[in-house]
């Protein structure tokens, strides 16, 4: 339908192009010596003067419409302590950044209709206005300094947390996400890169980890070396043992360099690494961690402070409810503190929304029914999604956050393993108060 | 400039030295603007292509097997590897090929001499190098789209580690050695260009033509010259560090990274500093764009007002500052890429300073405007349209320099929205509006006005049509570089704005056709031009209208005024030109 509707478009183009040209042509043709194209006639004038005038009502008339269809209502207000902060500054900035494009674009449009040419106007010679200009040069700077000063209150807010509440991980790559919860002790279990393997994703550094990746890195080894040796043929060439490969030359020196990569490797994890560490304290801080994928808990009005690692390419987290965004880049940890603040349950319940999805669905279904792939329900849902270009996928790397009460919480993370394998248990931190409280009145 | 036998007693040209390996610079500005409509052309194609994919991401599209191959789209649905190709070669090639090389190339070559008055540049043997370099690179870009790996697909930015490791991506194997070697080519090119630029305006002016009697235009094209000569080595060495790091396993950008190789060797480099590289160019480069369009608007605003440009020492004041200003902003960039929020804080300063000079540009074209006998050419339109973008795009790059704003607005839509009007549109506006108007001294004929008409409205109605929505899209929380928005539910109440989009942006694309057909019939069989056909001040329309070595017969003329006498009181006519000595008693202005 929509693709029939764009071969019409063009087609119709096409056509007026051609009768264009061809008039073109006839008219360049006659009077190839005069001046038609030099001089612009009054009715010409007045024809592109007038155009500006209509030009400004279809662009302030498209803006105004598109601000009250589409004006931030997909988001819904923001539910995070700081995210609301962020908006308020915004409305802020839209109310200098709106008027200057309506005032400035206005006048422009005006003038350009009001100061068409008339032969009977002479134009002033204006060259310049001192006083003109150092106001218009001043006022801006004073709602600039307006503009810095506030939005840099903001900024120092969100960057320089007084706490950083609980810790959790969130590590990217080729094209998910995982989350690490620190556990009891709020403290992740270290981690580097080396260690990473199909049963320890995130490379945590526990004794277990070690030997998981020596196992893997001499598995490796084994296979290169066997590869090698069944193709090879041992040969005496002037009484001289040699080994000559069955390989192409370019194959048997590539698989030779792998195997000296991975022993440097080994070699590397194990002295730079394992010698010297504090196993116990290392596997202790590390036990309690809980690892997740596909969806992230969090508690409401609980402060969080999500630590950013990745695993391959840069990746940026992006959570558009929260307001909250960070980069993920290999090599450094980056961090961003925030505190949900409306649980998804009631962010469901929030009339805008109820409204908003309810659209949501139809549309959705609608394209479900079209492309005959099953319809759904969809609800509300926070997201964390990647928004710096990582390859193929990354249109699709995504994580459902739910925004949840401790006591719900507590249910879910209970479900979850400890990364040593044990049942997680969470006390929660009304009841963990509670007792402190007890024991100092004891 | 005593050489004016030069102008007579040249050699007869073979056809080789004429029209390929010329070194006038009015060929060569020809040149130039032949390879950025060439390079135009396939980048907006480009867009239109993965605007098809945004707007109906369900539809299969025949034109894309056909253009693009069954490799990258069996069945005509884009592949998702070659969506991210198609957006890295429009950007790249938009940014560099069409606004930088093709924007500064084509007038600059053209207009320095001319407008300076002088015999060509200080060395047409680096500008005819400094062409082929740019075709030479610009040649090597476009073959990337046919090798089998894909062109580049890192986005415009290159940001490593993405760039680097061809197993994260097929497009940073051939298709990026290729994008690199293209780009190391047209920074040899624009430094050649720019050295001379800078050499010809300060040491070749006519007599009298003082450095506060140039037109803003070359003030624009100086100014655009020293930034690139200062920024385009910094992205030279990072592209080279790159390549290091790509091929001798160098790691000047990687650490710490663990890909289906398993984990690789190199430590302690950082993608960020990178960044911080690309960037220190990468802003100076929105300038490299927007300070040419901003010196043809100038130009073309002044005649066609019949007024002369209101403030232009302020103006010549805001170019200078924009010029030092734009190199200590780059940090805006990177606000979220975990950089000490002290020095974030220190960028949002810088960056809002900026939108001063801005501002103050603005301000003086629209007094400029005011009470003006303003005559509406075809390039007089596009130039209102440039300042309408630049406003229009300039405010929403306070909400975008504002690093607590940009923790909610980075890299979506409305990021694409807001450089795309503001730098996209504005330059193109005005590389329109400087092709319209000196289309009679480039090809000696005039191009058809009521053609010019339509291509103008058509352009900026698709353009507004385009990026304004683009602008909410991004309030919505859209990322931009997606493939698909289909796995976001969240999105689907915006299905139908990009769908809008996508048909202001096809429909912009096709329209562009009025200007190719008015652009080639014109400089074919377009009727012949006078010598001064928009009655303007500056030198170049005291040289004849058809084309000879050295630009002027007979002596160089000499020049007594600024460049805006139009509507002088006590004079005849409405325009004076700077080569007209001053009547007794007359003051300069």
């Amino acid at each position: 339908m929509e693709n029939k509707f764009l071969i019409f478009i063009v087609v119709v183009l096409g056509v007026l192009a051609l009768i264009q040209l061809v008039k073109v042509y006839e008219m360049t043709s006659k009077i190839r010596d005069d001046k038609t194209q030099e001089n612009i006639t009054p009715g010409e004038n007045l024809s592109q003067a007038s155009l500006f005038l209509v030009f400004m009502v279809a662009l302030f008339g498209g803006t105004i419409y598109l601000m009250l269809e589409y004006g931030n209502g997909g988001l819904g207000s923001a539910a995070s302590e700081h995210g609301v902060m962020i908006d308020d500054l915004l409305v802020f900035n839209w109310w200098i950044v709106l008027p200057v494009f309506f005032i400035m674009n206005g006048m422009l449009f005006i003038f350009a209709f009001l100061y068409r040419r008339d032969p009977e106007r002479k134009p002033v010679y204006l060259v310049h206005n001192n006083k003109l200009e150092m106001i218009w040069t001043v006022v801006p700077a004073i709602i600039l300094a307006a503009v810095i000063i506030y939005g840099l209150k903001t900024w120092n807010f969100i960057m320089n947390p007084e706490d950083e509440g609980t810790i959790i991980e969130l590590y990217a790559k080729q094209f998910d996400w995982t989350a690490r919860y620190s556990g009891e002790d709020n403290k992740l279990g270290k981690s580097n890169f080396k260690l990473v393997t199909g049963t320890n994703p995130l490379g945590v550094i526990t004794t277990d980890g070690f030997s998981e990746s020596y196992q893997k890195i001499d598995a490796e080894i084994d296979r290169l070396d066997s590869v090698l040796l069944a193709n090879s043929i041992e040969k005496y060439v002037e009484n001289v043992k040699t080994t000559e490969y069955l390989l192409p030359d370019g194959k048997v020196a590539e698989m030779s360099e792998k195997i000296e990569r991975l022993k440097r490797q080994k070699y590397r994890i194990k002295s730079g690494l394992e010698i010297g560490r504090n196993a116990d304290a290392d596997d202790a801080m590390a036990a309690n961690d809980v690892i997740v994928k596909g969806e992230m808990h969090l508690i409401v009005d609980k402060t969080y402070t999500f630590y950013f690692r990745s695993q391959d390419v840069l990746h940026c987290a992006w959570f558009p409810h929260f307001r909250a965004q960070m980069n993920c880049v290999p090599g450094m940890t980056t961090s961003f503190t925030l505190k949900p603040t409306i649980t998804t349950k009631n962010m469901r319940l929030d009339e805008f929304v109820i409204d908003h999805y309810k659209n949501i669905n139809n549309i959705h279904n609608e394209r479900k029914r079209r492309i005959g792939e099953e319809e759904e329900v969809i609800d509300f849902d926070y997201i964390l999604m990647c928004n710096k270009i990582c390859g193929a996928n990354h249109s699709n790397m995504q994580m459902k956050v739910i925004v949840e009460t401790e006591a719900e919480y507590k249910n879910w993370i209970e479900s979850q393993t400890r990364f040593d394998g044990g049942a997680v248990s969470y006390t929660a931190e009304a009841v963990a108060a509670e007792e402190v409280t007890q024991e100092i009145e004891e | 400039m005593s050489d004016h036998g030069h102008a007579t007693h040249h050699h007869k040209e073979s056809f080789f030295t004429k029209y390929v390996f010329s070194q006038d610079h009015k060929m060569i500005a020809k040149q130039y603007l032949l390879t950025a409509i060439v390079m135009g052309i396939v980048g907006i194609a480009l867009s239109a292509l993965f605007r098809l994919q945004l707007g109906w991401p369900d539809e299969k599209f025949g034109v894309m097997e056909t253009l693009l191959g069954s490799g990258w789209a069996p069945d005509g649905v884009l592949d998702s590897n070659m969506y991210l190709g198609l957006v890295t070669m429009h950007g790249t090639i938009m940014v560099f090929m069409v606004l930088t090389g093709g924007l500064s190339g084509t007038f600059s070559n053209l207009l320095i001499p001319l407008q300076i008055g002088a015999r060509d540049m200080a060395s047409g043997l680096l500008n005819m190098i400094s062409y082929w370099m740019f075709f030479l690179s610009s040649a090597i870009m476009l073959a990337s789209l046919f090798i089998e790996t894909g062109p580049a697909m890192a986005g415009w930015t290159i940001y490593p580690p993405l760039s680097v490791l061809e197993e994260t991506q097929p497009g940073s194997g051939l298709g990026m050695t290729m994008w690199l070697l293209s780009i190391s080519i047209f920074i040899a090119s624009a430094l050649l260009g720019g050295i001379n630029y800078i050499v010809t305006i300060i040491n070749l002016r006519t007599k009298g033509m003082r450095m506060t009697r140039l037109p803003l235009s070359i003030w624009t094209f100086f100014v655009t010259a020293i930034l690139g000569l200062l920024s385009f080595p910094v992205l030279l060495s990072s592209a080279l560090l790159l390549v290091m790091d790509r091929h001798m396993g160098t790691s000047f950008f990687l650490s710490d990274i663990t890909t289906s190789n398993g984990a690789l060797d190199q430590t302690g480099g950082s993608p960020v500093l990178f960044e911080h590289l690309f960037w220190f160019l990468g802003h100076p480069e929105v300038y490299i764009i927007l300070l040419p369009a901003l010196g043809i608007s100038s130009e073309v605003i002044a005649t066609n007002s019949r007024k002369p440009i209101f403030g232009y020492r302020a103006m010549i004041g805001s170019i200078l500052a924009i010029g030092f200003l734009s190199f200590i902003v780059w940090g805006h960039h990177m606000f979220l890429t975990g950089m000490n929020p002290f020095l974030g804080g220190v960028f949002v300063f810088t960056t809002l300073l900026i939108a001063i000079p801005s501002a103050v540009k603005v301000f003086n074209y629209l007094t400029t405007l005011w009470k003006g006998n303003l005559v509406f050419t075809p390039a007089m339109l596009f130039s209102i349209g440039m300042v309408s973008t630049f406003i229009s795009g300039g405010v929403t790059g306070i909400i975008l320099a504002d690093a607590a704003l940009d923790i909610s607005q980075h890299d979506t839509y409305f990021v694409v929205g807001h450089f795309h009007i503001v730098m996209g549109m504005s330059a193109i506006l005005a590389m329109f509006a400087g092709v319209y108007h000196w289309f009679p001294k480039m090809y000696g004929k005039m191009m058809n006005k009521k053609l010019g008409y339509i291509h103008f409205w058509i352009t900026i109605t698709c353009g507004y049509g385009v990026f304004i929505p683009m602008h909410f899209l991004g309030e919505g929380g859209m990322p931009r570089r997606y493939y698909t928005n289909s796995e976001f539910p969240m999105f689907d109440h915006m299905i139908d704005l990009n769908i809008v989009i996508s048909v202001f942006a096809t429909v912009g694309v096709l329209s562009q056709l009025f200007f190719f057909w008015n652009f080639l019939y014109s400089a074919l069989r377009g009727p012949k031009a006078s010598q001064n056909p928009w009655r303007s001040n500056t030198l170049e329309w005291t040289s004849p209208v058809e084309h000879i070595h050295g630009n002027w017969p007979g002596d160089l003329p000499v020049v007594h005024r600024w460049p805006y006498d139009y509507s002088k009181p006590g004079q005849a006519e409405d325009f004076v030109m700077q080569n007209v000595p001053l009547e007794p008693g007359e003051e300069e202005h």
